[in-house]
């Protein structure tokens, strides 16, 4: 009898260099996959849309008494009796901060999941850091980089994680300054109040999170039945069910109350909460992702997509 | 374990049972090892299974299956037997066994091999050997000694015969092989039937060596037998007997069955209690008795409940006796006409061979007759007269006419059934004024009584009998006034008829009645058979081959290899060279029978025996040996404990819960049990030679050509009809085949619609068979264009043939050419495809014969001349072939005479023309009524 689930690429502790090579080999696949989704929501993302500070033209608008002189576009002026102003688009530079879980259980696949929680992380955590730097957005990762601006951004950020050391701990999030976004790629199943101490500081700091949990079916519909031991990928711990498939049903509320209450949290501090299934695409999340990012200040709810 | 039926071979085994508490507590230990999973949300789990106890020990029903299943296997090891059969008391150096096969052991012959064997078996394993003997084998059968296996060989080849027993010869061989082997065990396998000779043959048994006698003998003898079947005058008397230890009222039917084994009658007989005779009466008419072959007692398996029957029990032989030599001339007048023509249909009649009745009589009597018609005999020699009276004593039938010689011989009080009185009584005559007298009914104590009393018979002389006190009983018919017309008497076992009128018309009207014939009839059956049919006795005597013999279950069988003939007369024993049944062939047999009216049924006493005896019954070994039993029910539990382990598992439920792997499973399951069970359906090859040949032919359609033996002319043909079917192609829809060579001597010519047979003087001429062949096809339909090609080789003189035309007389004077004329202006060819006025080929002129059509008058008015079918014969001298030949490049490989390009094209729609008429028939002569139908539709 196959097993539903396995660790799909198994870490022995302390072994950094074939950890490197197992991201060495994920990473360029990756990067293509990525930039194929960025292709399905590309359109509409440059641009502010509004004036500001920028390079790029904007609009002619009459000139209003009391604003600078020196901002008359004396060209345009010239052609008749009124008087213009040339506005440029808003194009300020905003820092977004990304990160998706190295823990162990990431690596959790199910026979009816396309990728591991580990992958399908890091691909959107790649598609997002790639429209980001074709937006010309700074981009960040916690513990790794400094918010820097490129066009490469994905790339370097995966070069980076490459050679990124093993850790599984959680980042220091304290770099993280007021107006910044934070993409969180995780499967949040710690306990939601280590998780909410996590966040809290954020929070208060004033930046804005989104958080998106990477679910494996087999962890959401609890297909298992019979004598069955679990053991838990991060602490090793083991658990024997003697009726495992009567556990389902209790099991499956406690696992969605912990969403809603993640979801919930989230609402409550204007961040946007996104579920993705691994047995789903995943530019359904970034597509998500990418409405979260650019609504102001309106937020997605998270959703069982 | 005395109170149950149950013995182990290997008892010490039973002491792993002991072992049973350790594996109890082993199981108990180990519950069935879970299924390992990593599971990320292990936390959110761990919540929910803190409510739920974990077994941490297997469930005690399964313990208790593994327990069981453990406890079998070990029973099994240990060769358990139910019912286990005693060993039989058998000992010393040798064991003798004398088993009766006779008739009597049949219904249990089974039982007794089975206790044979077990004393065999026994005797096996003690490595003593055995000496095997049958009772009712050939006195020189091979009795051993064997070894144990030599014996059951012996003993299972052996089987019961339809013969009694013959113990004397037997046990007397049995003891001169035990004279060699002192401390012998002899086994006497008894039928529990008495034989002559018994006590000596014991005694001779058990004078040598005997060390113990194991005694066998019936529970009881329950076999009834059929030990006569006489044919009486109202049916079939029947006997069965019983043996004397048996002494329920019992009631048994007997069947009679005729040659073909059909039954056709019934009778019951009763055993009243303590009886050993029964006896009943199977009462069916008298033609019925006479299909007779066999009697049997239903239920009893075995020979003696069966008697088969022969002639003697069926029809009664007659003689006739007259003095008056009959005249040829008016055989109406002979006394005997009338008797021989009432009695031939049922009775065999037997004639003197001459008048003298000092010779006759005797003559007749030597054949044993049931009945003897006397016509007008009055005085009978006295040297014969008393054998006469001593047949009548023993059963005879003596049937008297009266006439002149009867009235005038006077009284005879020995063979006449009442007293005479002299002379006879004239009625109606000349100076009487009596009228003739008709009968009255017939008297109620007769044995006529229930016959039709004839109504149109009148007696105008008679005999009269003396009045007596006994005169009414013994008178069977009488006449109107009462005096009687017929009297009989039964005297001794026999009987004494007289009809008081003559055998011919003359004194009455009676023989040339119907009832003369009921009557004599019924004196017939009457009377009784006095013995075999065959008289021949002494070296003279012909031997009886076996014809349907008796077996020893009772069925009639065709004779054994080891059945001889018999010489037919009564008291022949039934040995095992004469076993009993019908002896002879279809047309008589001899019915020789396993007992008699005087057999008797007497059980064998068990002599005094002075060594020690023990005594078995015959019973079936009903040991049983439990091992396959058991071992079989442990598998089941295995299966079952493995279906257990995987439902705690979880292997149901994730098939449930997954019903497309559940599905799986069942396909995969169902499959397999049909690939178990349905056998693989053997294709029958049904292929013959040449099939690919005929397949080839008719896939499309060929026009074929005769391969002429002359290569430039085959290839012509090939070159030239592949041309056609260029031009076929690119016209017409026609879509035809490679051209076919054909060789008319042998290939199959039905193939194809039209054979192109270009004629070569210096080709062979055709065998007469390949002729005949394409005559067969041209009348079934097919059609052959001859070409003779000659169209300007001809000589100038129009008298003289060229020699292709010359070589195509001489075929078509080997066919059935129909009469033939040039195509005719109106004919269909000329419009099939193309409308052509000629037929042009290579050469151009010669006209292109055909089929002459019917009927021409009276078609003025259509365009086309009707007519059904299609010309099985063309003939042309135009050399269409060379016309039509192109090459590999499609180039023509001939020159036209002239040499003129439309002609070619001329050429090829004639071919086209010729292959259209061949495939659509007269389907362009029905064109034409076109106009007329679009006329009628309104267009």
């Amino acid at each position: 009898m196959a097993n539903i689930g396995q660790l799909q690429a198994p870490t022995i502790a302390g072994e950094a260099l074939a950890r490197g090579r197992g991201h060495a080999a994920l990473v360029p696949d990756l990067l293509v996959e990525a930039r194929r989704i960025v292709n399905t929501v590309i359109t509409g993302w440059h641009g502010r849309k509004k004036r500001g500070i920028g390079e790029n033209f904007w609009q002619f608008r009459p000139y209003v008494e009391g604003e600078a002189v020196n901002r008359i576009d004396w060209r345009r002026s010239a052609r008749d009796d009124h008087t213009y102003v040339r506005d440029r688009e808003w194009e300020a530079a905003h820092t977004v901060w990304l990160w998706a879980d190295p823990s162990p259980s990431m690596l959790y696949k199910s026979a009816a999941a396309a990728a591991s929680k580990q992958e399908r992380a890091l691909v959107l955590v790649l598609a997002v850091a790639e429209l980001l730097s074709r937006g010309g957005e700074r981009i960040a990762w916690p513990d790794l980089t400094d918010p820097f601006t490129a066009r490469n951004g994905a790339e370097r950020i995966a070069a980076r994680l490459v050679h990124a050391p093993e850790s599984q701990a959680k980042p220091d999030l304290s770099a993280i300054r007021r107006f910044a976004d934070l993409v969180l790629v995780s499967d949040f199943l710690d306990p939601v109040e280590e998780t909410f101490a996590w966040l809290d500081a954020l929070a208060r700091r004033g930046a804005r999170a989104h958080l998106i949990e990477i679910a494996d079916p087999a962890e959401e519909t609890f297909p298992y039945a019979g004598r069955t031991e679990f053991t838990d990928p991060e602490t090793g711990e083991k658990l024997t069910a003697g009726r495992a498939e009567r556990l389902a049903d209790d099991y499956r509320r406690l696992y969605i109350a912990r969403r809603e209450e993640l979801a919930a949290w989230c609402r409550r501090r204007g961040w946007s909460f996104i579920t993705n299934h691994t047995d789903r695409p995943a530019s359904e999340a970034l597509v998500r992702l990418h409405m979260a990012l650019s609504a102001d200040g309106f937020l997605t709810k998270g959703s069982a997509a | 374990m005395s109170w149950l039926p149950l013995s182990f071979g290997a008892p010490m085994v039973l002491w792993g049972l002991i072992a049973l508490p350790v594996i109890w507590w082993l199981l108990r230990l180990t519950p069935p090892k879970p299924q390992a999973e990593v599971f990320p949300p292990l936390k959110i789990l761990a919540r929910v299974l803190s409510r739920e106890e974990t077994p941490q020990q297997s469930p005690w029903w399964l313990t208790l299956l593994r327990l069981i299943l453990a406890a079998l296997v070990i029973a099994a090891l240990a060769d358990p037997v139910w019912n286990p059969r005693e060993a039989l008391p058998t000992k010393g150096s040798a064991l003798a066994l004398v088993i009766d096969n006779d008739w009597a052991s049949a219904p249990d012959w089974d039982k007794r091999v089975a206790t044979a064997e077990r004393l065999i078996t026994d005797a096996g394993k003690k490595g003593v050997p055995v000496i095997i003997a049958f009772t009712s084998e050939k006195p020189n059968a091979e009795i051993g000694p064997f070894d144990a296996t030599a014996a059951l060989d012996h003993l299972r080849a052996a089987k019961p015969r339809p013969i009694p027993t013959d113990r004397p010869a037997i046990y007397a061989r049995v003891a001169q092989k035990l004279s060699g082997m002192p401390d012998a065990s002899v086994a006497v396998l008894a039928d529990g039937l008495a034989a002559k000779g018994d006590r000596e043959a014991f005694d001779s048994l058990l004078s040598k060596n005997a060390a113990n006698v194991v005694w066998a003998v019936p529970d009881r003898l329950d076999a009834l037998v059929l030990a006569d079947a006489q044919n009486e005058v109202d049916g079939f008397a029947l006997t069965a007997i019983r043996a004397p230890g048996d002494v329920a009222p019992r009631q048994v039917t007997a069947g009679a069955f005729d040659e073909k084994g059909r039954r056709i009658a019934d009778a019951t007989l009763n055993f009243a209690a303590g009886a050993t005779t029964a006896t009943g009466t199977m009462k069916v008419p008298f033609e019925l008795r006479n299909d007779f072959s066999s009697i049997a007692l239903d239920g009893e398996r075995q020979a003696g409940a069966v008697r088969v029957l022969d002639d003697s029990a069926k029809r009664r032989r007659v003689g006739l006796l007259s003095q008056i030599d009959a005249d040829q001339a008016q055989p109406l007048l002979s006394p005997l006409f009338y008797i021989r023509r009432a009695l031939s249909p049922f009775a065999d009649l037997i004639d003197p061979s001459g008048a003298d009745l000092a010779k006759s009589i005797p003559q007749l009597l030597e054949r044993k007759p049931a009945m003897i018609v006397m016509a007008d005999v009055g005085t009978i020699p006295p040297e014969t007269r008393q054998k006469l009276i001593d047949w009548v004593d023993n059963g005879g039938t003596l049937v008297r006419f009266a006439g002149s010689r009867l009235a005038a011989a006077g009284n005879d009080d020995e063979l006449l059934p009442v007293h005479l009185r002299t002379g006879e009584r004239s009625l109606g005559g000349a100076l009487s004024w009596t009228t003739p007298q008709p009968l009255s009914d017939f008297p109620r104590t007769g044995p006529f009584a229930d016959l039709a009393p004839p109504k149109d018979v009148t007696v105008s002389r008679q005999v009269l009998a003396e009045p007596g006190p006994d005169i009414v009983e013994r008178t069977w018919a009488n006449l109107a006034d009462g005096t009687p017309l017929v009297t009989g008497l039964k005297k001794g076992k026999g009987m004494l008829v007289l009809f008081h009128v003559t055998a011919e018309a003359t004194w009455s009207s009676l023989p040339i009645s119907g009832s003369f014939v009921e009557m004599l009839r019924r004196i017939v059956q009457l009377s009784r058979n006095q013995g075999a049919a065959t008289v021949e006795t002494g070296p003279s005597a012909t031997a009886l081959a076996p014809y349907r013999m008796i077996a020893a279950d009772g069925a009639l069988v065709p004779p054994p290899s080891d059945a001889r003939p018999l010489l037919p007369s009564p008291g022949q024993p039934v040995t095992i060279e004469n076993p009993p049944g019908l002896y002879g062939s279809q047309t008589g047999v001899f019915a020789h029978n396993l007992l008699n009216a005087k057999s008797t049924l007497a059980p064998l006493q068990r002599p005094q025996i002075g060594v020690p005896v023990t005594t078995v019954r015959y019973a079936f070994d009903q040991s049983r040996h439990l091992k396959g039993s058991l071992i079989a029910a442990a598998i089941v539990l295995m299966v079952l404990d493995t279906l257990a382990v995987f439902w705690i598992g979880g292997a149901m439920a994730r098939f449930r819960r997954r019903p497309a792997a559940g599905a799986t499973a069942a396909a995969l399951l169902i499959a397999l049990a049909a690939l178990a069970v349905q056998p693989n359906p053997a294709k029958a090859d049904d292929s013959k030679p040449g099939d690919e040949a005929a397949i080839e032919a008719i896939d499309k359609t060929r026009i074929a050509y005769v391969l002429t033996g002359v290569p430039k002319d085959d290839s012509i043909s090939r070159a030239g009809i592949e041309g056609l079917n260029r031009f076929l192609i690119e016209k017409t829809a026609l879509d035809p085949g490679p051209p076919a060579g054909v060789d008319i001597g042998k290939d199959e010519l039905s193939f194809y619609p039209l054979i192109y047979w270009p004629i070569d003087p210096a080709a062979p001429m055709p065998s007469q068979a390949a002729i005949a062949r394409i005559d067969a096809y041209m009348n079934q339909g097919g059609t052959v264009l001859f070409d003779t090609r000659d169209q300007f080789s001809s000589s100038i003189d129009d008298g003289s043939a060229s020699p292709a035309t010359g070589r195509l007389r001489d075929i078509l004077g080997n066919l059935n050419v129909p009469p033939l004329e040039p195509v005719p202006p109106d004919h269909v060819l000329t419009k099939t495809f193309y409308i052509l006025p000629e037929f042009p080929g290579r050469f151009t002129g010669s006209p292109l014969w055909v089929e002459a059509s019917p009927d021409t008058s009276g078609s003025e008015s259509r365009p086309v001349r009707a007519g059904d079918g299609v010309s099985p014969i063309l003939i042309t001298a135009n050399d269409f072939a060379g016309a039509w030949a192109i090459d590999a490049n499609g180039n023509p490989l001939l020159p036209t005479v002239p040499d003129d390009p439309m002609q070619r094209v001329y050429a090829l729609r004639a071919g086209v023309n010729i292959m259209m008429y061949m495939l659509t028939g007269n389907y362009k002569s029905d064109q034409v009524h076109i106009p007329a139908l679009l006329e009628r539709l309104g267009q």
